[in-house]
C-alpha cells in the first residue's frame, strides 16, 4: 500500500534530484539553441568531472564540492578545446558532420576513461553521504539538498547572466537570430564558443555534485545523456526555463515510479514519458517545434 | 521488369563485371580457404554488411541517422530464440524475427519522424539504452544473462532444418544469400517510387511535404525496410553463435556503431559502399580483437573502442563522402549504381 508519506517522499527526492538533472539538461539545451548542434558527448563529459571530484577526494582528500568548482573550471577548458579544435571545423557541413563528431568524441572519452582507469565502479563517501535531515517528517538525503541548492545557484546565475550581462544578451541574440545578431555587430563564432564552453562547464558542475552520491563508471554518461535529452524534448528544444522545469517533471516521475516498479526501470518511465509528448505536443511544454 | 532489366545493364558495365567477379570469389571462398577462423570473420562481414546496408538506407538515402540499429538487431534475435523454444525452425524464425522488427521501426517512426536530424540520432541512441536496460531486467527472457539454444538442438544431429552447425561455413552462405537478396531487394526499392522519395526526403523536408510526399509514412517505411534485414542480421548472429545476451545483441559498440563506421568508411551515398566499408573495417576489427586482445585484458576493450571513435572522428572531418564518394569525386569510377548520385549533394 502507497500511502501519502511515501508519496511525499518520493516527491521531495524527486525535485531535488530533479534540479540536478535540469542543470545537465541546460547545458545541452543551451547549446543547442546557439549553435543548433547536439553534443552527444554531453554525459561523458560529466563523467570526467566526475572522475576528477573522485581522484581530487581520494588522494587529495578535497571536498566533491570544491571538486564541481574545479569541474566547471575543467569544463570550461575542455568546451575550448573542443569547440575550437573540432567543432568550430565542420560548422558549415550537413548535420551528419557535426553529429559524428560530438559522437566521436562521446567514444574517444568514454572508452579512453575506461583504457586509462578501468571498467570498475568507483564511490567515494563525503561525511554528508549518509546524513539525513528530518523536515516534518519528511527525510531528506543530505547529499541531495546540497546538490540541489548548487543546482539551483547555477541556474539562477545563467538566468542572471543571460538576461542582465551584455554577453548574455548577445548569446540569446545570436541563439534568436544568427543573421540578424551579426549585423549588429556580434561575432557569433565567438558565441558559438562561448555557449558551447558554458554548457560543458554547467556539466562539470553537476558531475562534482552528483558524484556526491551517484557511483562512478566510465559509463555513467550514457544515462544522463539519455535524462538530459528527454528533459529537453520535455520542456520544448531550446528553451531554458521549459528544460529546468522537465528536469523537476522527470526527477519527480522517476522517483514516483520507483515505487512501483523496480527501481532500474524508472528511466523506462522517464522514455515512455518522452514519446508521449512526443506524439502528442511534439513542441514541448515551452518550446518552438522541433527544428 | 524494369528493375531487373536496370540490373543487367548495371552489371555489364565495367564496375558490374568487378562486381560480378567479386561475387564468384565470395561464393568459392570457403572451398579453396580452410581457416575456420576467416571463413568466421568472412561470414561477420556479411552480417555487418547485411545491417549496414540497411541502416544506410535510412542514413544515406533517407536522410535519418541511427546509432540504434541494434534494438532492431536485438529484436530479430531474441524472436528467433524465443520461436526455437517454442519448437519453430530458424528459417521462419529468423522471416518473423526480421517482421516484427520491421513492424517495430514503422511504430517507432511515427513519434519519431518528429525529430529532426541531430534529435533523431540522439533518440536512437537512447532507444539503444532504454532497451537494453529493458531486456537485461526482463526475467522472461533471461534477463542479464541471456538465452542458450534449446538443449536439444546442441544434441541432434546438424540438419539444415534447425541450422545447427558447429563450423562456420554454412552460416558464411547463408549470411552471403541474405546479403546477396537484400542488395537486389533495396537496388529496386531505390530505383522505384519509395526510393525517389526517400531521397527527396533526405534533400529537403520540407520541399517533399510540398511536393505531395506523406513525409512520415515514408519515413516509416523506409525505418521499417531498414529495421527488417536488421531483424534478419540478428536472426544470423542467433543461428550461428546459439547463445544472445542483452550486453551482446543491444550492444550500442559491439552493433549499432558497426554499421556507422563501415558506413562511412565504404561511403554512405552509394549502395555497395557500406559493403566494402564493412569488407575494410569488421576483419581489421575482429582480427585486432583476437590478436591484441588477450594480452591487455579488461582495458584492452576501452582502448579499442576508443580507437573506433578516433576513426569515425578522422572520416567525418576529412571525408565524409567516404571511399566510393572519394573514388567517385576524382572521377576513378563511374557512380556504381546509378541510384546512388547525388554524393556531391548536402
Amino acid at each position: 500500500m502507497v500511502d501519502l508519506w511515501l508519496l511525499g517522499q518520493a516527491t521531495t527526492s524527486g525535485l531535488l534530484l530533479g534540479c540536478i538533472y535540469a542543470v545537465v539538461a541546460l547545458g545541452l539545451s543551451l547549446i543547442w539553441g546557439v549553435m543548433e548542434i547536439v553534443n552527444f558527448a554531453h554525459g561523458d563529459f560529466l563523467m570526467l568531472s566526475m572522475y576528477l571530484s573522485y581522484f581530487l577526494f581520494t588522494y587529495l582528500g578535497l571536498d566533491p564540492l570544491i571538486g564541481s568548482i574545479l569541474g566547471f573550471l575543467m569544463g570550461l577548458a575542455l568546451g575550448l578545446i573542443v569547440e575550437k579544435g573540432l567543432i568550430e571545423k565542420v560548422l558549415g557541413s550537413p548535420p551528419i558532420v557535426t553529429i559524428l563528431v560530438t559522437f566521436s568524441v562521446l567514444l574517444i572519452i568514454r572508452y579512453g576513461a575506461m583504457a586509462a582507469w578501468g571498467p570498475g565502479v568507483k564511490t567515494l563517501h563525503p561525511w554528508y553521504f549518509m546524513a539525513i535531515l528530518d523536515l516534518w517528517g519528511v527525510r531528506i538525503s543530505m547529499a541531495y539538498l546540497i546538490g540541489a541548492l548548487i543546482s539551483l545557484a547555477a541556474t539562477i546565475a545563467l538566468h542572471i547572466f543571460l538576461k542582465k550581462t551584455y554577453t548574455g544578451i548577445a548569446l540569446r541574440a545570436t541563439s534568436q537570430n544568427r543573421l540578424a545578431a551579426e549585423l549588429l555587430g556580434i561575432d557569433a563564432r565567438k558565441m558559438y564558443t562561448l555557449s558551447f564552453c558554458i554548457g560543458v562547464a554547467l556539466v562539470g558542475l553537476a558531475g562534482g555534485v552528483l558524484s556526491t552520491f551517484y557511483y562512478v563508471i566510465p559509463e555513467v554518461g550514457g544515462r544522463f545523456c539519455m535524462l538530459s535529452f528527454v528533459i529537453v524534448v520535455l520542456g520544448g528544444f531550446g528553451s531554458l526555463l521549459g528544460t529546468f522545469l522537465g528536469g523537476l517533471i522527470i526527477g519527480v516521475a522517476e522517483e514516483i515510479s520507483a515505487i512501483f516498479i523496480p527501481p532500474v526501470m524508472k528511466d523506462v518511465v522517464a522514455f515512455i514519458i518522452f514519446l508521449l509528448i512526443l506524439m502528442l505536443k511534439p513542441s514541448g511544454l515551452f518550446g518552438e517545434v522541433a527544428r | 521488369m524494369r528493375a531487373l532489366r536496370m540490373i543487367k545493364a548495371e552489371l555489364s558495365t565495367k564496375a558490374g563485371r568487378i562486381f560480378n567477379a567479386a561475387a564468384i570469389v565470395a561464393v568459392i571462398l570457403p572451398l579453396v580457404v580452410r581457416d575456420q577462423f576467416f571463413i568466421n570473420a568472412m561470414m561477420l562481414v556479411y552480417m555487418y554488411s547485411i545491417i549496414a546496408l540497411a541502416w544506410n538506407l535510412m542514413n544515406g538515402y533517407t536522410g535519418l541517422l541511427s546509432f540504434g540499429h541494434a534494438v532492431f538487431f536485438g529484436i530479430g534475435a531474441y524472436t528467433l530464440m524465443l520461436l526455437l523454444y517454442r519448437g519453430v525452425t530458424p528459417w521462419i524464425g529468423m522471416l518473423l524475427g526480421g517482421l516484427l522488427s520491421a513492424g517495430f521501426a514503422f511504430l517507432l517512426g511515427v513519434p519519431f519522424s518528429r525529430l529532426r536530424s541531430h534529435w533523431f540520432a540522439l533518440g536512437t541512441l537512447v532507444l539503444g539504452e532504454i532497451f537494453l536496460i529493458v531486456f537485461a531486467n526482463w526475467r522472461a527472457v533471461g534477463g542479464a544473462l541471456g538465452l542458450d539454444q534449446p538443449r536439444r538442438l546442441l544434441l541432434s544431429p546438424p540438419s539444415i532444418y534447425w541450422l545447427n552447425y558447429a563450423r562456420p561455413t554454412p552460416y558464411y552462405y547463408l549470411a552471403l544469400g541474405i546479403l546477396g537478396l537484400e542488395l537486389l531487394l533495396l537496388y529496386a526499392i531505390l530505383n522505384s517510387r519509395p526510393g525517389y522519395f526517400f531521397q527527396a526526403i533526405r534533400e529537403d523536408e520540407e520541399a517533399a511535404m510540398a511536393s505531395g510526399i506523406n513525409v512520415t509514412l515514408y519515413k516509416c517505411i523506409s525505418m521499417a525496410i531498414s529495421g527488417f534485414f536488421t531483424g534478419v542480421a540478428g536472426g544470423i548472429y542467433t543461428v550461428r553463435f546459439g547463445y544472445i545476451d542483452p550486453y551482446a545483441v543491444f550492444s550500442m559498440m559491439r552493433i549499432s556503431v558497426y554499421p556507422v563506421i563501415a558506413g562511412l568508411i565504404g561511403g554512405v551515398y552509394s549502395l555497395i559502399g557500406p559493403i566494402i566499408g564493412s569488407l575494410i573495417f569488421v576483419p581489421t576489427a575482429e582480427y585486432l580483437r583476437a590478436i591484441v586482445g588477450g594480452t591487455l585484458g579488461s582495458r584492452f576493450q576501452g582502448v579499442h573502442f576508443a580507437s573506433f571513435g578516433i576513426v569515425l572522428l578522422i572520416i567525418s572531418m576529412r571525408i565524409p563522402e567516404g571511399l566510393m564518394g572519394w573514388l567517385e569525386m576524382r572521377g576513378l569510377l563511374k557512380p556504381l549504381m546509378s541510384s546512388g548520385g547525388g554524393s556531391d549533394e548536402r
